[in-house]
């Protein structure tokens, strides 16, 4: 599953890019400026979707990884592959994460008509919710650690820590960039056209990373039920 | 248009305006590229060094009591990392990358210069650690380069106490780095380019360098996550890829991990590896030869989309290197068929290259010398992997010094071929000053005949049989008296090839100080990076005025022009399209 969907991404940015690009010109034969690729996304923008193409790749595999050492252990005994039963606090962390994100579109959609005060504030609470659903997680790892029942070397035990925690380290990356974004949303000053436009754009780029991790905490959310 | 706001907005956020912010703590792309390059070529002298030690022990065994079975796997292992790692990947794409994106774009800098000198800085510190394990208890690791559990972090092999942690770490440390670089390299020829500098007007180096940083972006994560993995295995306990291993007579306490999902996370990194290294040497040899042959190059679109179709099957091919390690035999088939189909693409290059050469005005420069030589290398080595890429055939050479000599051909030698063309190439831009002739031809020369000296001898053993990654072979049936004797002459010949690479040190410094004072076009090349208003270009590369694209860049030798070449920012001559 984890070499056809990384096939499948590299093969649909590939098309993508031959036919956006027109690989079939001939160079040789034109001369003078030619209009050429018109590149509407502006630099931060692309880079975005670059890193978040490198992240899918990190998780894909993370993904494989759990299938094949569910299903292709070595050795059994006591590290053969038991399912660890999954709190019931997680369905409450991803409520908080979906509303973290429908807070950030918010406050997207507000900067768009350049409404900075309910945008800072929509973004001060995706800040919170982020915050409340990192102690949600780690308040589900300390509920099944109590349990006694897992140990390190528990292969889904310690999946069920090591995916989360690598999902929640991306989240804090984000953190930071998004308290910089707020404290800038708090001093911009509104009538000056420059900064409120790159505001928008670091909005914008956060919200992106933001409904992005939520996707990849379904994802793995659903994986972790699952299995 | 936007990317020619975003170039020119760079020259005003980092103008550097101290010894430190312009030498140290850069954001110049061009200054960042020299310090990866001398980084990577200082670590790459100490790799040499320990191949010099291996071949010691293997040509005069009994002979060098400093050399130890324990050292010797320290050896092995470094050696390819550091190679591999710390010195290709980093020259090809943290050197030459930051070095000719910019410029071959007519880019005032990368997009984001910041990260892009934190990127450097991050590199740096996992060079420190790796070194720092040599001298830490124990040395470093001597799993052998591939790293494989269970052995990686089991007791005996050396460095199993800090070694390997180190160089985990340190190998996280150098995708951090790399990912900070690569998202600078890949945006830059997205967004960065002038005006007209379509996709299909970049040289050839940079399309290799491009699609090298996208396949580095999607496999190195595979290694991120194999590093993580193995490290908390050897940390905490976990038992992700540690099996039932009874050592010693008794259980080690490990058991229901999966060696096999760790080879093909590496793997799935490995492969993709070689062609993160081989396509900015495709990109960057291409150039070489159209310039120094004085002809355009022949199928640019098709190199165009070699370069793309080879990066997209390196994906699919990783499990060629565990046919080994037990296999549904219809995967075995799978991979390699797709294995042999990869050699279509590259096929086509090799050909291109040599119709390129074909009736063309050829000059045997100093970066020529190297570009032709690749071809020779490359050849061979491609040509032997066409017999490793085949299970029947792999299984009976599979880990013999066959494999040795031909991935040091095709990865180690011909990459490195096309990266000494490159530096003789370019050191007139980047250092004002020209190569000295003699010394370039001796260097070439020793090393393009040594390093045949060395591997071709290396196919006839593993033939024989001479398995790889043995300290000693004492009286063997396998290994001939004749057999002794190529080991020792593949020793000598490497010494030799070493102390080649001392000439070519003394060259750069020689030329540094007494070298000619290089012409700004000194190859009458077309590329934009040529055609800066300074050599070596200033900060901002290209004075108050961004350069236009005009044409390809491989206008040589066009009937009716005035001169064998028409560099990319001149305008028709019958104005037509000029801005």
């Amino acid at each position: 599953m984890m070499i056809a969907l990384v096939i499948a991404m590299l093969t649909g940015i590939t098309i993508w890019w031959l036919l956006v690009q027109r690989l079939k010109t001939k160079p040789w034969t034109e001369q003078g400026v030619i209009p050429g690729s018109q590149d509407t996304m502006t630099a931060p923008r692309t880079g975005l979707f670059v890193f978040l193409a490198m992240v899918s790749s990190l998780f894909l595999v993370f993904v494989g990884a759990y299938i094949m050492r569910k299903d292709h252990g070595h050795g059994g005994g006591m590290h053969e592959w038991v399912p660890v039963d999954d709190p019931s606090v997680l369905w409450l962390n991803t409520a908080v994460l979906v509303l973290a994100s429908v807070a950030m579109q918010y406050a997207r959609g507000r900067m768009a008509h350049d409404r900075v005060a309910p945008a800072r504030i929509a973004f001060a609470i995706a800040g919170v919710l982020s915050i409340l659903f990192l102690v949600g997680q780690v308040s589900a790892w300390v509920s099944l650690s109590a349990t006694g029942l897992y140990t390190v070397a528990t292969p889904a035990y310690s999946f069920f820590i090591l995916l989360p925690a690598v999902h929640g380290l991306h989240l804090v990356g984000g953190l930071v960039v998004l308290a910089r974004a707020t404290t800038r949303l708090w001093r911009v000053d509104t009538a000056n056209v420059v900064a409120l436009e790159r505001l928008r754009m670091s909005v914008s780029l956060c919200t992106t990373y933001w409904h992005f991790l939520l996707l990849v905490w379904i994802g793995l959310f659903w994986l972790l039920l699952s299995t | 248009m936007a990317y020619v706001a975003i170039a020119d907005r760079d020259h005003h956020l980092h103008d550097p305006d101290t010894f430190v912010t312009k030498y140290i703590w850069s954001q110049d792309h061009k200054v960042i590229a020299i310090q990866y390059g001398s980084v990577a070529i200082f670590v790459g002298l100490i790799a040499l060094g320990l191949s010099l030690l291996m071949r010691l022990q293997i040509g005069f065994p009994d002979t060098f009591s400093f050399i130890t079975p324990y050292n010797y796997y320290q050896f092995v292992t470094m050696h390819g990392m550091i190679m591999v790692i710390y010195l290709l990947t980093a020259l090809f794409l943290g050197g030459f990358g930051n070095y000719l994106i910019p410029l071959m774009c007519g880019a005032r800098d990368m997009v984001f210069p910041y990260m892009n000198m934190l990127s450097f800085w991050v590199y740096l510190l996992s060079v420190i650690v790796l070194i720092a394990s040599f001298f830490a208890p124990g040395g470093p690791t001597g799993a052998g380069w591939t790293l494989y559990p269970p052995q990686a972090i089991a007791e005996g092999t050396p460095g199993v106490d800090w070694g390997i942690v180190l160089m985990l770490v340190s190998l996280a440390i150098f995708i951090v780095a790399f990912t900070m670089g690569g998202l600078n390299y890949v945006t830059t020829v997205l967004q960065a380019r002038c005006r007209g500098m379509t996709l299909m007007r970049m040289p050839l180096s940079v399309w290799g360098i491009f699609v090298a940083t996208i396949l580095g972006l999607f496999a190195f994560p595979a290694l991120l996550v194999a590093a993580i993995m193995l490290l908390l295995d050897r940390l905490i306990g976990t038992s992700f890829f540690m099996p039932a291993v009874l050592s010693m007579g008794s259980e080690a306490g490990t058991d229901g991990g999966s060696p096999i999902l760790f080879q093909h996370l590496f793997w799935f990194f490995g492969h993709p590896e070689v062609y993160i290294v081989a396509l900015p040497a495709f990109g960057i040899v291409s150039d070489l030869l159209s310039t120094h042959a004085r002809k355009n190059i022949f199928g640019y679109r098709m190199m165009v989309w070699a370069i793309v179709a080879i990066g997209a099957l390196s994906f699919v091919v990783w499990a060629h290197h565990m046919y080994v390690s037990g296999m549904n035999p219809y995967f075995g088939f799978f991979f390699a068929t797709t294995t042999l189909i990869i050699a279509v693409p590259t096929a086509i290059k090799v050909y291109n290259w040599i119709l390129t050469l074909w009736r063309g005005n050829i000059h045997f420069t100093l970066p020529m010398m190297w570009a032709t030589g690749f071809i020779f290398t490359f050849v061979h080595g491609g040509l032997t992997g066409l017999f490793l890429g085949n299970v029947t055939v792999d299984l009976p050479l599979s880990d013999t010094y066959f494999v040795i000599g031909h991935f040091h051909m095709v990865m180690g030698v011909s990459p490195v071929m096309v990266l000494f063309g490159a530096i003789y190439h370019w050191f007139p831009k980047m250092t004002g000053k020209m190569p000295n002739e003699v010394l370039g031809r001796i260097h070439f020369w020793m090393t393009f005949l040594g390093t045949y000296a060395i591997y071709l001898p290396m196919h006839y053993l593993g033939i024989l049989g001479m398995p790889r990654r043995y300290y000693a072979y004492g009286d063997t049936e396998i290994l001939p008296e004749s057999g002794v004797l190529a080991n020792q002459s593949i020793t000598i010949a490497a010494i030799i090839v070493a102390l080649a690479q001392v000439i070519f040190l003394i060259n750069v410094f020689y030329s540094l100080r007494n070298g000619k004072t290089a012409d700004p076009n000194p190859w009458r090349a077309t590329t934009l990076e040529w055609q800066t208003p300074e050599t070596p270009p200033k900060h901002g590369n290209w004075g108050p005025k961004l350069p236009v694209v005009y044409r390809w860049a491989y206008d040589y030798s066009v009937p009716g022009a005035s001169r064998d070449f028409i560099p990319q920012n001149e305008p028709p001559r019958d104005g037509a399209g000029a801005a």
